[in-house]
Formats: structure tokens, sequence, C-alpha cells
């Protein structure tokens, strides 16, 4: 049920995967977590990949955020090929080309939501005002102006997660891969959480890509990829629907 | 922001941090006290030995080493001490001995001495010899008197006020005779030689041993005891082509040399167990650590960190909390170290009585020596900087994607 990819006005590809497979334990019992996925993105998408536990869509985030390495294939980044890059320049890469936000928010718990934010930019070598600017910035639009100083055990998890999303967006990346990043909050966080990535997607043309099982991201989606035992299952367009929380 | 990042770190887990401080500060108190008290003992050991016994330096004639005879005394006046004076300015003050044996004897007893003719003034400043005195008074230069340690007067069963005879063989051959009256008795540190030491003052001693400004030994006492092997190598070119000879004490004691390196390098093997227990113990606490955040090093490195920047910052952490175990180590060391130093460590029974068998003061005292300090604080520093390597080391190597599963 894979649908065929229109060629017409197609923008330029962002990320491209070219037949990525990934085995586990080759020698002993192998485990496909990926079989020969090639998938291309486009700036500016809002994309979910869905599917069960175990069909491979944290895998491919990983892929595609060169945090593992494929058996075969390969990842082609904004016409970089991350796959085999030397470790150093592919964390150069990563800091400066993609963002990452986790399921479990991932801050540095000893830092504000105002030093998470900085400390990557930081990290980037930006100047004081600049990574400054940026982070009033973020949180701003995150809806956390308010909470500058407080460090993440002061924070809801909706919060923590806002604040994670800010991270990501302050080193200015081609890309967010966010990885289940509503499985720990409540409806009305995520709810929030979903809005205002999705309006940073639609007035900032920021490029999501989430791996998630949750109805409320894949509906946001407007392309929902479906990955079932580690291949891609279909791939679509949808039009994005809001699911109000539960009362 | 690393250092920022660090600092705070380490405040996460206060009771780890605490734990793994508190650790290095008992190393440092412990290698510092027990360094401490090693090299008390060992300098009381050595001044005791110096000051009643060697000095620091001596010049002799050059053939009284091999054979200690009067035969082998040498000439001294006040232009010679002053020419040793001038030799070296951080030479403090010079004390002329002559000593010999001889034979003791009482009304009934005769029992073999060691008699020293000192200058009383110039030994008072190496070894206040005056406060030994138990009874009666030390004598004036050329009155006639002695003082008599306290072991021998018992021996010969005599007291202050009694007449000792001294009968022995003076200069070349000649018959040394004669009584003094006894002035005082005193006590020396020294079990042995508290059985055997007669004090007369130097003029009596050249005259009863037909020594005329002759002595067999002059003590050379240097402003600062360090000092005593350049102002040794010095008084040597200064006599050099004269009959004489210059020692230091280490050259005149070579038994108490070895005697202190064997008890230093028991020591050096006790330290030795005690860094490996403290190596292990902060090792624990820091594989500890760095296994519990193995996760968030992967989320790190991740967003971007460099492994390098991320290892500094570990790094970091480790030596912050050395720094803060070595210092408070230090300070609590300073304290426990002076307090032992002002109420020494008085030895029970058994061990006080072999320690003043063997000539030595029964307590142990500790020293307040900066060098201690120092390197004692440099070594655990080392050993608490080789572990922080490991968790470096695992950052380094740290498989992004497994450490972030974790």
């Amino acid at each position: 049920m894979i649908s065929e990819p229109t060629q017409e006005d197609k923008p330029m590809s962002i990320i491209t995967t070219h037949n990525l497979s990934k085995v586990y334990n080759p020698d002993t019992v192998p485990v496909h977590a990926l079989r020969d996925v090639s998938l291309e993105f486009e700036e500016g998408e809002f994309t979910t990949v869905r599917g069960p536990s175990g069909s491979g869509k944290t895998t491919l985030l990983n892929m595609i955020g060169g945090l593992d390495e494929p058996s075969s294939g390969y990842v082609v980044v904004d016409g970089v090929r991350i796959t085999g890059m030397p470790d150093r320049k592919l964390i150069n890469f990563r800091l400066n080309n993609i963002g990452f936000v986790f399921q479990s928010y991932n801050l540095v718990p000893v830092f504000t939501a105002y030093e998470n934010v900085t400390f990557i930019m930081l990290l980037q070598k930006s100047s004081k005002k600049e990574m400054d600017d940026r982070a009033h910035e973020l949180l701003d639009a995150v809806g956390l102006s308010s909470k500058l100083n407080s460090r993440p055990k002061e924070l809801s998890g909706g919060e923590q997660q806002r604040v994670a999303v800010a991270r990501a967006l302050a080193s200015r990346p081609k890309f967010i891969l966010a990885d289940e990043p509503t499985a720990n909050l409540d409806s009305k966080s995520a709810m929030n959480l979903l809005d205002m990535m999705e309006k940073m997607n639609r007035e900032e043309n920021v490029t999501f890509i989430f791996s998630s099982h949750d109805q409320r991201v894949i509906d946001r989606a407007r392309r929902v990829i479906t990955m079932v035992d580690g291949a891609i299952y279909s791939d679509e367009k949808q039009t994005p629907k809001r699911t109000e929380p539960a009362k | 922001m690393y250092l920022k990042l660090a600092w705070r770190n380490l405040w996460r887990n206060h009771r780890r941090t605490l734990i793994t401080v508190s650790s290095i500060m008992f190393a440092v108190v412990t290698a510092l006290f027990i360094e401490s008290l090693e090299r008390g003992a060992h300098n009381l050991m050595i001044d005791n030995m110096t000051s009643f016994h060697t000095g620091y330096i001596q010049v002799q004639d050059y053939r009284y080493d091999e054979e200690p005879s009067l035969d082998n005394a040498f000439p001294f006046d006040e232009a010679f001490e002053r020419r040793v004076m001038e030799m070296d300015e951080r030479i403090e003050y010079t004390i002329p001995r002559i000593e010999t044996f001889m034979l003791a004897a009482g009304d009934v007893q005769t029992r073999g001495a060691f008699v020293l003719g000192i200058d009383l003034e110039r030994e008072n400043r190496l070894n206040d010899l005056e406060n030994r005195l138990t009874e009666g008074r030390f004598f004036e230069p050329g009155d006639g008197t002695a003082v008599v340690s306290e072991g021998l007067a018992g021996r010969l069963n005599l007291s202050v006020g009694d007449t000792l005879a001294l009968i022995g063989q003076g200069r070349f051959g000649m018959t040394a005779a004669g009584v003094f009256e006894i002035s005082g008795l005193m006590n020396h540190p020294q079990r042995d030689m508290n059985n055997q030491l007669v004090y007369i003052s130097l003029p009596d001693a050249q005259w009863l041993l037909s020594a005329d400004e002759h002595i067999t030994a002059l003590l050379v006492t240097p402003s600062n005891a360090r000092y005593s092997d350049s102002i040794a190598r010095t008084l040597r070119s200064g006599v050099e082509g004269e009959e004489l000879s210059v020692y230091t004490w280490e050259e005149m004691m070579p038994d108490l040399l070895e005697a202190l390196e064997f008890d230093r390098l028991g020591t050096r093997v006790y330290m030795g167990i005690l860094y490996l227990i403290i190596g292990f113990g902060i090792f624990g606490t820091i594989l500890m650590m760095t296994l519990e955040r193995l996760r968030e090093f992967g989320i790190l490195l991740s967003v971007g960190m460099r492994r390098l920047k991320l290892a500094l910052v570990v790094f970091i952490e480790t030596f912050l909390i050395s720094l803060l175990g070595i210092f408070s180590g230090s300070i609590l060391g300073f304290f426990i170290i002076l307090y032992f130093m002002r109420n020494p460590i008085h030895l029970g029974d058994d061990v006080g009585e072999l320690m003043v068998e063997f000539g030595f003061d029964p307590i142990l005292p500790t020293t307040l020596a900066s060098d201690i300090f120092f390197w004692q604080c440099l070594i655990i520093f080392i050993i608490a900087t080789l572990i922080s390597l490991y968790p470096s080391g695992k950052i380094l190597r740290l498989n992004i994607q497994e450490a972030s599963r974790k």
C-alpha cells in the first residue's frame, strides 16, 4: 500500500536514505531492525513514522540522526553522506544540522531552562549576545519565558519537553528528530507541545520527523510513514487534524 | 560553562560526592599522619643521637676514626676555632670535646666509664644538658668536680658529694688518675650511656689526660640541620692539607641510618597498601558514578557535545572532588598532627622499655613538615587523577546509541 510519490514541483530532499538495513547480532541470532529502507524527506515536512514496538521506528531515526550505523545502505543529509563519517566530524555535523527531542526529555539536570538552551549554542561557539537573544526568543516561543531560571526538576513533564524542543531548535538545525516526544506527557501537555511544534513548522518552516505510535501525533502529521518489521509498509500524505484532549 | 557544569554535577548527588570527598580526606589525613609520625620519630632519634652523641658535623684528627685514642687528639685553640667559624657563615657555633674510656671507682666498686670533657655552656646550646641534671649542680670550668650519670652512680653506689676516682691512660701513655667530687647526677636519655657516663669540665679533662690544648673532636653546629652536608664539604676543603678529617652525623652513625632506612621501607610498604585501598575506594565511587551516568553521557554526545569536552567535564568533576578532599584532609591533618606534636603518643610499658633500651625516648612525636604535606597531597592527587582517566576513557569509547538506551 505504498503510495507513489508525485514528481510535480518536488522540492529538494533534505534527507535521503538509500536501502538502509540494520541487523543486530548477525553472527548469533540475527534481528532485522531495518530492511532495505529508502526514503526521502523534504524541507518543511511534518512527518510521523509510526508502527508497533520493534517495527524499527527508533532505529530509522537513529540512522538519520547519525547515532547508529546501518549494516548496509547509507544516509545523505543535505547532500552530505553521513554514513561512515568519522566520529568527530559526525558529532559536529549533528550539532550544526540536527536537533533531537527525546522521549524522556534528557535535559541537563543541573542547568536551568535558559542554560539548557544556551548550552547547545555554547558548543557551537556562538557569541554571548547571540546565545542570550536566541534563548529568550525560543523559550518565549515555547511559552516558558517565565521559567528561564527553573531547573528541570522544577518543571512539569510538558514544560521539560518544551525546553527540549527549544534546545533542539537552538542550534538552528536543518531538521528535528523527535523520538516518542509525547510518550511521557498527559493529553493536555501533549496537545500544547504539538501545537507549538506545528506552529514552528508552519511559521518558521522547521522540519520535524517524529517516531510515534501516539494517535495524537499521527493525526497532526502531513505525512505518515508506517513501518512493520523493519520495512516501510506505507508512506502516505494526509490532511492533519487536531484531536482535542478528553475532558 | 564547563566548570559550572562540572561543579553543579558534583552536587547532584550530595551523598556520593561527600562519600568520595570523605574517602580522599581520610586518605590524606592517614597518609599525612603516618608520614609525620615516622618523620617525627626519626627526627627525635636523630636529634637524640646528634645532641648527646656526635653532633651534626665533627672535625677530628684524621687517624681518630680508625683509632679513637687520645694519642690522636688534635690541637685546639681560639684561633683554630675562629678559622673554622669563618669557613662557612652558616655555622652557628662549635663545641670542643675530649673523650676517653677510664676506670671509675667509688669506695667499693669499679666500673668502666666513658669520660667526657666538655664546655658546659656550649653543650647546653646543643642538648640542654643542664636540664638533664636530677640532683646537685653542674661544675664550673676547672673546679675539679664531676657530674655522673645516674646509672653509673648507682652501680658505684655513689651520690652527690661523694668522691669519684678516675684511672686510665692519658695522651702518649701518660698515667691519668684523679679524684673528683661528684657535684651532680644526671639522667642521660640513652640507657647504655646512662650507665657509664662521667662529665668533667674541658680544662679538668685536658689536665687529667695530659692533653693540654688538645681535644678529640670539635662539633660543628649548623644554623639548620639541612646545611650539614654542604658545610661539611666547605670544611673539608678548608682543612685540606692538615691532618684533620670532617664527618657528618650520617657518616659517623651508618648503623642508625640503616635502621632508619629499614624503618622507612616498612612504612613505604604500609603506605603502598594504604594507597591501594584508597585508590580502590575512590575508583569504586567513580565507577558507580560513571555507570549511573552513561545514558546522560550518551545524550550529551547525541546533541553535539564533543567526546573530549565531555571527558574534560568529568575530569574536572574528579579534579574538584580530589581538590576538596585534599584541601579538607590537609586542614584536618594539620590540626591532628599539631595536636600530637604537642601531645606525643607515649608508648606503653613493654614497647616503651624497649625504646629506652635502645637509647630512645619512649614517645612518638609528629612533625609538621611542609614537604610531607606537599608529597602526600600530590600522591593522593595523582591517584585520584589516574582514576579519573577511567570515566574519561569510557566516554571516549562510548557507543552513543547503546548508552542512550540505558
